[in-house]
């Protein structure tokens, strides 16, 4: 059974447009949305979560038609907004003990997770103050431990650094990648952050101006470059690079660690690099198939529409 | 914050259906009015008015066993308070007003705010469906008006019976009960409903309780103009908060002769209102979006 299905979905705001014609199947696991702003992302967690019907097409969560099942659906989902969703007035452990028990917990049992939960995220000094005593980072930890007090099988996460540092999003990220490791739990991760995306799942939906570009494994966007190699040399390699170019492979300039990446043509091979390298008495202390990462793989997949 | 090691523990229980969920909505909502200081001034204007009726209920009984000829002057001066249906109807109204007064300012804490700061994406997130939500906050503001109103007015007749000399207060004025209970069914009905519906579309303070002044003051006023302008008593249908009282009125079996032709239009005020907050409801409460 698929995490989640979506077949014909199309939604619009008025003439707007936000979603067009998207039919995708995506299993479990710890799944990217991807997309710049008015992709669609919110859109889709919107119809994930049950609360917006589609004007066309069937949604469905772990099975459940979001249509007629959208409680059953939220009972099975812990979800954590970008931004607001909270209750002023209350404190921290009421607050994640009330999203208990909307959720269907008995109250005993949801203060006592609620407890637990906030004691794992490191708001266990906090747990008693106010919301509005609260920092943003907090208040995203906070907005976590509401997801997660009834354990759901499956986490949707809006943004889950925005506001944050960058102790507190490398934090943060971490503690996501855990959760996502645990068995028989999923978790969807929406961010135009791609690192955020890069280091936290292993599938992503690439969402752009609401049609799918392209669905898959991320380490399978990254392979789909061809020849081209990360080059590490010892000593003055000017002539050594000169002669490389001659030979039609292209040269991009050093960076600061002295890394520099080239392209060799289809007729020549690495064993002609390091020909080259013994003529010229260079030493070659590295040369590593040059993957794209996540984000050149996604400006390339954009600007190529998908390929 | 440390990463998850063997920190997270897994959770499997049994999760309760969502019309469970109404109870903490309204729970949460007068935990929220009830932490609030201004609202413990307001609270405790209702509560001497009840002290008053109990401790005048407790000096009549005393009084009249301890010295009966002191007895009939303290009931002439104290007369309006007796062990029928209109002291308790009264008493309802008193305390109503207090209450009124409450909600007026209540109404960001228990409903605006989840507009303006995110509670509806909250609540409406999790398992519960909108009819959930607008159940538990209108229960919320339910549970404030009787916790000022039908409440005392109850523990006010079950005083009145053990002061009597015999159970047969008790016996004789069961209908008294039906009548709080109805009066304050009335008053939480329709206040519950118009403040959720002012709520859900003003948000905030100010407004709010400009809007409230003019259902129950200005309205009233422009009622009782028209009402002497054309010398006709049915332009007093325009007082909302007099129309719940005749309403009680009728549930205490207490409407006097000159209340009973405008019963009918009362009810139709009354259900009107209800049906117009409804509606105005509905749109507010399906306008969510889960994401800013």
């Amino acid at each position: 059974m698929p995490l989640f299905e979506l077949i014909a979905v199309t939604h619009d705001y008025g003439r707007v447009r936000a979603l067009s014609d998207v039919s995708l199947a995506v299993e479990a696991g710890a799944i990217g949305l991807v997309g710049q702003n008015g992709a669609g992302k919110s859109t889709l967690l919107q119809i994930l979560l049950g609360l917006i019907r589609p004007t066309q097409g069937i949604a469905r969560v772990l099975g459940l038609n979001v249509r007629t099942s959208g409680v059953r659906v939220r009972g099975r989902v812990g979800y954590m907004p970008e931004r607001g969703s909270l209750v002023p007035g209350l404190r921290g452990v009421e607050y994640v003990a009330l999203a208990g028990q909307l959720s269907g917990m008995p109250r005993r049992q949801s203060l006592r997770r609620a407890h637990e939960v906030l004691s794992y995220l490191g708001l266990e000094e906090a747990r008693y103050r106010y919301l509005e005593q609260y920092s943003v980072g907090m208040k995203q930890r906070l907005k976590l431990a509401a997801a997660l007090v009834h354990d759901p099988p499956v986490l949707l996460l809006d943004e889950p650094t925005a506001g944050l540092d960058p102790d507190g999003r490398a934090a943060m990220l971490g503690v996501l990648r855990a959760l996502a490791q645990r068995p028989n739990r999923s978790l969807i991760l929406s961010s135009h952050l791609l690192g955020d995306i890069e280091r936290v799942c292993q599938t992503a939906v690439i969402l752009d101006r609401g049609i799918v570009v392209r669905t898959g494994q991320i380490e399978g966007f990254r392979q789909a470059q061809p020849k081209q190699f990360r080059l590490r040399c010892s000593g003055d390699a000017r002539a050594l690079l000169d002669k490389l170019r001659s030979q039609g492979i292209e040269i991009q300039a050093a960076d600061a660690g002295g890394v520099a990446r080239i392209r060799l043509p289809d007729q020549l091979s690495t064993r002609d690099v390091f020909a080259e390298s013994l003529r010229h008495s260079v030493l070659i202390t590295g040369l590593e198939p040059d993957e794209e990462d996540f984000a050149m793989a996604y400006r390339r997949m954009l600007s190529a529409g998908g390929t | 914050m440390e990463p998850l090691d063997s920190g997270y523990r897994d959770w499997s229980g049994r999760l309760r259906p969502a019309w469970w969920a109404c109870w903490p909505i309204a729970w949460t909502g007068v935990l929220l009015v009830l932490r609030r200081k201004l609202f413990w001034l307001l609270l405790g204007l209702a509560l001497l008015d009840f002290l008053f009726f109990f401790a005048t209920i407790y000096l009549k009984a005393q009084v009249s066993v301890q010295n009966p000829a002191v007895a009939a002057f303290v009931n002439q001066v104290l007369s309006s308070v007796t062990g029928a249906g209109k002291t308790y109807r009264e008493f309802m109204f008193a305390q109503g007003t207090v209450t009124m007064l409450v909600l007026a300012f209540a109404g960001e804490l228990l409903v605006g705010g989840d507009y303006d700061q995110g509670g509806l994406t909250f609540y409406l997130s999790r398992a519960v469906g909108r009819r959930h939500y607008v159940i538990g906050k209108l229960l919320a503001i339910a549970l404030l008006v009787n916790m000022t109103t039908a409440i005392p007015a109850l523990i006010l007749f079950v005083e009145y019976g053990l002061l009597t000399n015999s159970l047969s207060y008790f016996r004789e004025n069961w209908r008294i009960v039906l009548g709080i209970l109805g009066y304050g069914a009335v008053m939480a009905v329709s206040l519950s409903l118009l403040l959720f519906a002012l709520a859900s579309w003003l948000h905030k303070n100010v407004p709010l309780v400009m809007s409230w002044a003019c259902i129950f003051v200005l309205l009233p006023a422009v009622g009782e103009i028209l009402r002497h302008t054309y010398d006709d008593r049915r332009w007093r249908l325009l007082m909302f908060w007099r129309d719940i009282r005749l309403l009680g009125s009728w549930c205490f079996d207490a409407l006097s002769d000159n209340d009973v032709p405008l019963l009918t239009g009362a009810v139709w005020v009354v259900l009107a209102v209800w049906v117009v907050c409804i509606l105005a409801i509905i749109p507010r409460v399906r306008a969510v979006r889960v994401v800013a």
